[in-house]
């Protein structure tokens, strides 16, 4: 007798996925970069590279190092600028046939309306990805993710401008990302991405100075998932809309941790430099465990860990 | 482009932490070109996390197999250091862009510095296939004697061939771009330059000054290996427009013209 189908489907800000695994802004960069070792029309969505109203060189190098289980990056938000993107990158995109979700990172709030205002007269974007949380960055980025205000004010501004989906990137260099994520709930965001990268450093003891001619960078990788999980957790025990979770994601085992702690969707971030073809491997592990468990949908799963009572954001 | 688990067929320690492994990969040893590099990684695991890049040193295509040259600096090369012939590696690759082949005229002259001598090896190895006439001449420089590793097949590929050590412990006393300068003159068509970054940089102002075309292979800290990522950018400048280019997918071969060298004196920092 065949296996029943499992449902792994999820609603996420009025978009339907296929299955719950993104690829997370700034490990995918544009999908070509991929395209010819991964199937990325397989993925439930892409969130692109960040894109900027203009174009940005990025920080100078070296611009990574590895940490234990992890990395540290200071890229600066390196990209082509919107026009680029829209002309040259979306043609590309589109051709994948999966969800677009454009990443958005500007220095104030009249940069996050003017992208949102001229990506919203592009065809084939799912939704905006609002990038309040790039620690590399000298101006904008986390200074907005790390304070409720800001992160209300901006949401409430591009909330205005475009009626695309919108979903706040929280940063975790916070000490309560629940109030942020309320705060850009309060600005009208459909859904909350967490979590960004935690701002880091690491020092080369040989020539007794920092590994990043940035000085500080963002730690990304399996380093980061126990903080990731706990603060998908908090949020969305006090927050009502879907999170997209994501930190150190490597198996099918370390999404679930973030549904059951009531992420509805997942992204696969530092690992798809490691192993590009996870995402699918992580699709198919998932759809194997809902098997086993007797799990028909997966969005079942949803908040699993929490228990039926504590939960205010879960569907 | 492949991704793929392949096997570690042999392991040869050729100097003081220094390696030669091969692989059993008959589709990178078909396709690979000289310059292009391979992205091992170190482990099943998520710890040491990123791959490690190493550029192809040879190829073997009735063996289906090819070579890299390591050297251990750190966990993870310590690993391949270590590891067992038959072991399984997870390989992407070839990578990068590959040497541009030289123009018709001339000599070609191999810059060596120390590592970096095995992506030259294959190149000239290429040059001297069935067809290839092509005389060259290399120059091989490195701290001392023992990081001269995989002198004898540099050696091998070239028509003529001198090595350098700093402390004069085998061949010329001094740097390898030391001597250079003659060899500039003697109706060179082109350099190609593989070693630490300020070596390049005297290599790549000697052939401007000599109007010798010249190409570079780059290092840089690597993630993805792809072009994804960003993270392994190198500061350039070409008509007039500084901007950083990946290693990984816009090199590791670049015209040495389109380096921007002060910026990579400067501690890379253009504009």
């Amino acid at each position: 007798m065949a296996a029943p189908q499992v449902d792994l489907s999820v609603e996420l800000a009025g978009l339907s996925l296929v299955n719950p695994v993104l690829v997370a802004s700034g490990t995918f960069g544009y999908g070509t970069e991929y395209g010819e070792l991964v199937d990325v029309g397989r993925l439930g969505g892409i969130c692109t590279k960040a894109v900027t109203l203009q174009p940005r060189a990025g920080n100078p190098p070296p611009r990574i190092c590895e940490t234990p289980a992890g990395m540290l990056n200071a890229i600066g938000l390196q990209n082509p600028g919107v026009e680029v993107f829209i002309g040259e990158k979306m043609p590309a995109l589109r051709e994948f046939g999966v969800p677009i979700i454009v990443n958005v990172a500007g220095e104030s709030v009249a940069d996050y309306v003017s992208l949102a205002e001229r990506l919203s007269d592009c065809a084939d974007i799912a939704a905006l990805e609002l990038n309040l949380s790039c620690p590399n960055v000298k101006r904008g980025g986390m200074q907005f993710g790390i304070d409720g205000e800001l992160t209300e004010r901006v949401v409430a501004a591009v909330r205005e401008a475009t009626e695309l989906p919108l979903i706040a990137k929280l940063s975790p260099n916070v000490t309560d990302i629940a109030s942020i994520g309320e705060a850009a709930r309060d600005g009208g965001a459909d859904a909350l991405s967490l979590i960004n990268t935690l701002l880091a450093m690491s020092i080369d003891i040989d020539r007794r100075q920092p590994m990043l001619a940035n000085v500080t960078g963002a730690l990304s990788g399996p380093a980061i998932r126990p903080v990731a999980v706990r603060m998908v957790w908090e949020v969305a025990q006090a927050v009502d809309l879907p999170i997209i979770g994501m930190g150190g994601i490597t198996s099918a085992a370390d999404a679930l941790q973030f549904i059951m702690a009531g992420a509805t969707a997942v992204a696969v971030g530092t690992a798809n430099f490691v192993e590009p073809g996870i995402s699918g491997r992580i699709i198919d592990d998932l759809e194997d465990f809902c098997q086993q468990a007797g799990v028909a949908c997966a969005a079942d799963l949803i908040g699993a860990a929490h228990g039926s009572s504590d939960v205010e954001g879960l569907q | 482009m492949y991704a793929q688990t392949t096997q570690l067929i042999q392991r040869e320690q050729v100097g003081p932490g220094y390696h030669l492994l091969e692989f059993d990969c008959p589709q990178v040893a078909a396709a690979a070109q000289p310059g292009q590099f391979v992205h091992i990684r170190v482990t099943g695991d998520w710890d040491p996390l990123l791959r490690r890049p190493f550029s192809v040193m040879g190829t073997n295509e009735a063996e289906g197999s090819f070579q890299v040259l390591m050297r251990t600096v750190g966990r993870g090369t310590q690993m391949l250091a270590e590891a067992q012939s038959g072991t399984k590696f997870d390989i992407m690759g070839p990578l990068g862009n590959g040497f541009a082949l030289p123009g018709p005229e001339g000599e070609v002259v191999l810059v060596a510095g120390g590592i970096g001598v095995a992506p030259l090896i294959f190149l000239a190895t290429a040059l001297r296939e069935p067809g290839g006439s092509r005389y060259i001449r290399g120059l091989f420089g490195a701290r001392s004697a023992d990081d001269l590793c995989c002198w004898l097949e540099f050696s091998g590929v070239c028509d003529e061939f001198n090595a350098i050590t700093e402390d004069g412990s085998t061949g010329e006393q001094g740097l390898v771009t030391d001597f250079l300068p003659p060899q500039l003159k003697r109706g060179t068509g082109c350099v190609y330059a593989c070693g630490p970054a300020l070596m390049l940089a005297e290599v790549a102002r000697q052939c401007e000054g000599a109007e010798v075309p010249c190409y570079v292979s780059m290092e840089q800290r690597m993630g993805c290996g792809v072009g994804a990522c960003l993270g392994c950018v190198i500061p350039t400048q070409a008509d007039g427009t500084q901007r950083y280019q990946r290693v990984c997918k816009d090199g590791p071969i670049f015209d040495a013209e389109v380096v921007d060298w002060e910026a990579i004196h400067r501690g890379c920092t253009p504009g």
